[in-house]
């Protein structure tokens, strides 16, 4: 029973008890004070009756009856009796049954009012004539001992509503302060960390300061640990000459960005490489060199401003890569490039005389890294052998790429679950174990009733431009529903990071939920770590209405973003799908190691579950739980019946 | 109600009567025990209380009920008359007590060695039913006594104690104003007018158990004279 229900309770029962004790301790004294009165005009009576037949000389018996009848008749009495000195009757008068009760019988039952007969002596001269028994009617009484009953309980009802109408305001007064505590212990039993203002009740306000301190404490730990984690990746992740991505964090991008399920369907990759660096060194000394690099890094970095899927990257020595997905014309990227170099060049270089050259390649989605790199190298070659600061792009499949106009789209889309043009694709997520811990399921569009499945990556950035994302999500999380309807487990299901923001459709997602509400805590949802951090009000309600149902809540691609990782304290976040990046050949990368063992630390003092994603082969998978993980999932965990692979080729 | 000297109207004597009889009625009773009785306790009460000189009374008291236990009932009553007409002067409440009209205990009129003639009736009364007279068998009498003898005009209101050895009988009346208990007969000079006892008085409420708790305990002289014999340490 809750707290307040039992000060209710209390409340309600000393009320109770209060005036209930109250009644019974008024009806007893007006009883006692009835008997005391009947007592008293019984004595009084039948002594005045008794005084009044001691006058009569000589004790006529008609008189005597008389006095006895005219005072029986004129009052109220149940009996009045005249005894001769031996005991024997000589008058008697007694109320026949038939008056009218003065209260309900069971009233007269408990609490029957017992006057004492007066009993007084009647003189006839020196002698005893007899003796006056009298008994009066307690009829009235009982009336009146049974209204001040009714007006005593209705003074009761009036009085037990208002004292229950003060205890309720009293009581929502007292235990505000309470609601608010209890909201804050559960919050952090759900793993949000929050401060609440003490109220200004003593005792609550020892409980939150000492909350507070301990929430604060958690949040210093978690930010501190987040400060050594972020500065262990920034080391691990990048070249410590030029700031930019070293050559493992690169070939992660690349890896990803022809194996993801979300990556743009295609883009493409430059190589630049310094043509003599050895001679560099020699004329500019050691310092020189790594300035040059330094502002060929700085010219790749302005290249990309205001391309949020441009990689550009150190990958060790003279070469420098620059990966930009969704592009598909590498003149559009090498040509300025090209240009800024030779400024460069030209402003404080000028002694170099040949100083680079670029290799391009276009690749698609599902191509081979090896050939795409390959194809890349060829590139370079090429321009190496043309001409100095030079770029050549290599043609290396030049098949067309299918272009649908944004009208189409549309249609596509607002249609696309009636018309059976949406699927989903389910991977299988393990734990350490082996067990199923989930499924993650990814959409599958296709454009044509006959067309080949699409992945996210092909149709989801047109969808958030055309406004189609929120409404797709929903649809995901119907088919999401009758899965989890027709098959047992649970079902990770990823929403969009643009769709989060809309408030419509956190409304829309809520109301689907509740309506199937029993399915919920088989449903897990997660949004990306890019689309989190940069919504974090509204990842915040997300995750309170969602968790209120008993779903899931998570965070994909996580790890890039540790430097606010303390944010995490408050969300309630239940686990975590920590990038794909991260983990590839993580049995060959002792730095990665040894952040993601931080990682998992921290995520498991937080109570949230981290999960590998993109695990390859037997070997990374045997390290994770080694590392701290709790799930894994990727090639070396199974695929789905029609897995991506198979997608590429339409 | 005194017994002062003056000569009586026929109403006056009657609504005496009346008033004091409703007072005492006023409502019954506190109950004395009469069989058991500390006659050590009471005689440190009342010594604390009165001074010394009492203890020589009740002493005188006590073994009057001790010697009297054994007799028949009319000699009890004989005897009880006769202590209490030898050793209590007859005086007035007002020169008593500074009041006009007072119910003594018999402790107090022994106290005093002084009472009227309610003092007398009431210290026979008790003394008698502590020796085991029923109480069906007394009545406290208002009667008129007529002074002067035969002839005269002069009446006074007194009270008298009639012990009837049977419901029937003429009773013997215990008087002070002559010294020995007579029959009734041969009181040619009192006119009885009304008669009670303890029957009915004594009687507590059923309802509400102990009744000196109630508001109108002191409005009855007689629960106030039952009031201060318990205070007096009689059961």
């Amino acid at each position: 029973m809750s707290l307040t229900r039992r000060i209710w309770l209390t409340i309600l029962g000393l009320t109770l008890a209060a005036f209930l004790g109250s009644l019974l301790v008024n009806i007893h004294g007006a009883r006692a004070y009835l008997e005391e009165q009947l007592t008293m005009k019984n004595l009084d009576n039948a002594n005045a009756l008794a005084l009044s037949m001691s006058q009569i000389p000589d004790k006529d018996p008609v008189t005597i009856e008389l006095l006895l009848s005219a005072q029986f008749d004129t009052g109220h009495y149940q009996e009045i009796r005249l005894l001769d000195p031996k005991g024997g009757v000589l008058v008697e008068r007694q109320q026949e049954a038939g008056m009218e009760a003065g209260a309900p019988a069971w009233f007269v039952g408990l609490f029957p009012i017992r006057a004492t007969p007066g009993i007084a002596q009647v003189q006839d001269g020196w002698k005893q004539y007899g003796s006056i028994h009298l008994a009066s009617h307690a009829q009235f009484a009982h009336r009146d001992l049974w209204r001040t009953s009714l007006r005593l309980s209705g003074w009761f009802l009036i009085g037990g509503l208002l004292a229950g109408l003060l205890g309720s305001l009293a009581l929502r007064a007292v235990t505000r302060p309470l609601d608010k505590v209890v909201e804050q212990a559960r919050a952090i039993s759900e793993r949000r960390f929050i401060r609440i203002e003490p109220p200004r009740v003593p005792e609550l306000d020892s409980v939150v300061s000492a909350m507070n301190d301990m929430v604060a404490r958690v949040r210093q730990m978690f930010a501190d640990e987040a400060t050594r984690l972020d500065t262990l990746r920034d080391r691990l992740s990048h070249d410590p000459v030029t700031g930019l991505a070293n050559r493992e964090h690169f070939m992660g991008r690349l890896h990803d960005a022809l194996e993801s399920e979300d990556a743009p369907p295609h883009g493409v990759l430059l190589i630049l490489r310094l043509v003599d660096l050895a001679a560099i060194n020699r004329e500019f000394g050691h310092a020189g060199a790594d300035r040059l690099l330094g502002e060929i890094a700085g010219v790749l970095e302005t290249a990309r401003q205001g391309h949020e899927r441009w990689h550009p990257a150190r990958l060790g020595g003279p070469d420098f890569a620059l990966l930009a997905e969704n592009e598909t014309a590498p003149e559009t990227i090498a040509s300025p490039l090209v240009e800024r170099i030779l400024n460069l060049r030209d402003e404080h270089w000028t002694p170099i005389e040949d100083l680079f050259h670029i290799g391009a390649i276009r690749y698609r989605r599902g191509d081979a890294i090896a050939a795409v790199l390959t194809g890349a190298d060829r590139a370079l070659a090429l321009a190496e052998q043309t001409a100095p600061n030079t770029w050549m792009a290599s043609e290396q499949d030049a098949s067309a790429v299918e272009v649908i106009p944004a009208e189409t789209w549309r249609e596509i889309f607002a249609d696309a679950i009636s018309r059976g043009r949406l699927k989903l694709a389910h991977f299988p997520v393990i734990d350490n174990h082996g067990g199923a811990m989930h499924r993650e399921s990814f959409i599958r569009l296709r454009t044509r009733g006959d067309g080949p499945w699409r992945p996210a990556g092909d149709f989801m950035p047109i969808a958030v431009r055309l406004n189609f994302a929120a409404s797709l999500d929903l649809d995901v999380i119907r088919m999401a529903l009758e899965e989890l309807r027709q098959h047992d487990g649970a079902i990770a299901i990823n929403l969009t990071a643009e769709t989060i923001a809309d408030w419509e459709f956190r409304a829309r997602l809520a109301e689907l939920l509740k309506t199937h509400a029993e399915l919920c805590p088989r449903l897990w949802l997660e949004v990306p770590e890019y689309g989190v951090f940069g919504h974090i009000e509204a990842f915040r309600d997300l995750s309170r209405e969602v968790k209120r149902l008993g779903s899931k809540i998570g965070i994909e691609r996580f790890g890039h973003r540790l430097a606010e990782i303390d944010l995490l304290a408050d969300l309630g976040v239940d686990y975590v799908k920590v990038d794909t990046s991260f983990i590839r050949d993580i049995d060959r990368q002792p730095g990665n190691q040894e952040f993601l063992r931080g990682l998992c630390r921290m995520a498991r003092n937080l109570g949230i579950l981290v999960i590998a994603v993109g695990v390859r082969d037997e070997r990374e998978l045997a390290l994770l739980p080694e590392l701290g993980f709790d799930g894994a999932t990727g090639p070396a965990v199974g695929d789905d019946r029609d897995n991506l692979a198979g997608l590429m080729n339409f | 109600m005194t017994c002062r000297l003056v000569p009586l109207r026929a109403a006056s004597l009657w609504i005496a009567a009346l008033a004091v009889v409703s007072l005492i009625a006023g409502l019954a009773a506190e109950t004395l025990d009469f069989r058991a009785l500390d006659h050590d306790r009471i005689a440190r009460l009342a010594e604390q209380r009165h001074g010394a000189h009492v203890v020589q009374s009740l002493r005188q008291w006590r073994d009057m009920m001790q010697a009297g236990a054994g007799l028949p009932e009319e000699d009890r009553a004989r005897r009880v008359n006769e202590f209490f007409n030898r050793r209590i002067q007859f005086g007035e409440d007002i020169d008593i007590w500074k009041v006009n009209d007072f119910w003594a205990t018999p402790v107090e009129t022994m106290a005093r060695a002084a009472g009227d003639c309610e003092d007398f009736s009431i210290a026979k009364y008790f003394t008698l039913r502590l020796l085991g007279v029923p109480d069906q068998r007394l009545r406290l009498i208002y009667a008129r006594a007529r002074i002067g003898g035969p002839r005269s005009e002069i009446s006074q209101a007194h009270m008298v104690l009639g012990y009837y050895a049977d419901p029937e009988a003429e009773p013997l009346i215990l008087d002070n104003l002559i010294h020995d208990a007579r029959p009734a007969s041969r009181r040619p000079d009192l006119t009885p007018v009304f008669s009670f006892n303890g029957e009915g008085l004594w009687v507590g409420n059923a309802a509400t158990g102990n009744p000196s708790a109630s508001a109108t305990a002191r409005l009855s002289r007689w629960r106030d004279l039952i009031a201060r014999m318990k205070t007096e340490g009689f059961e």
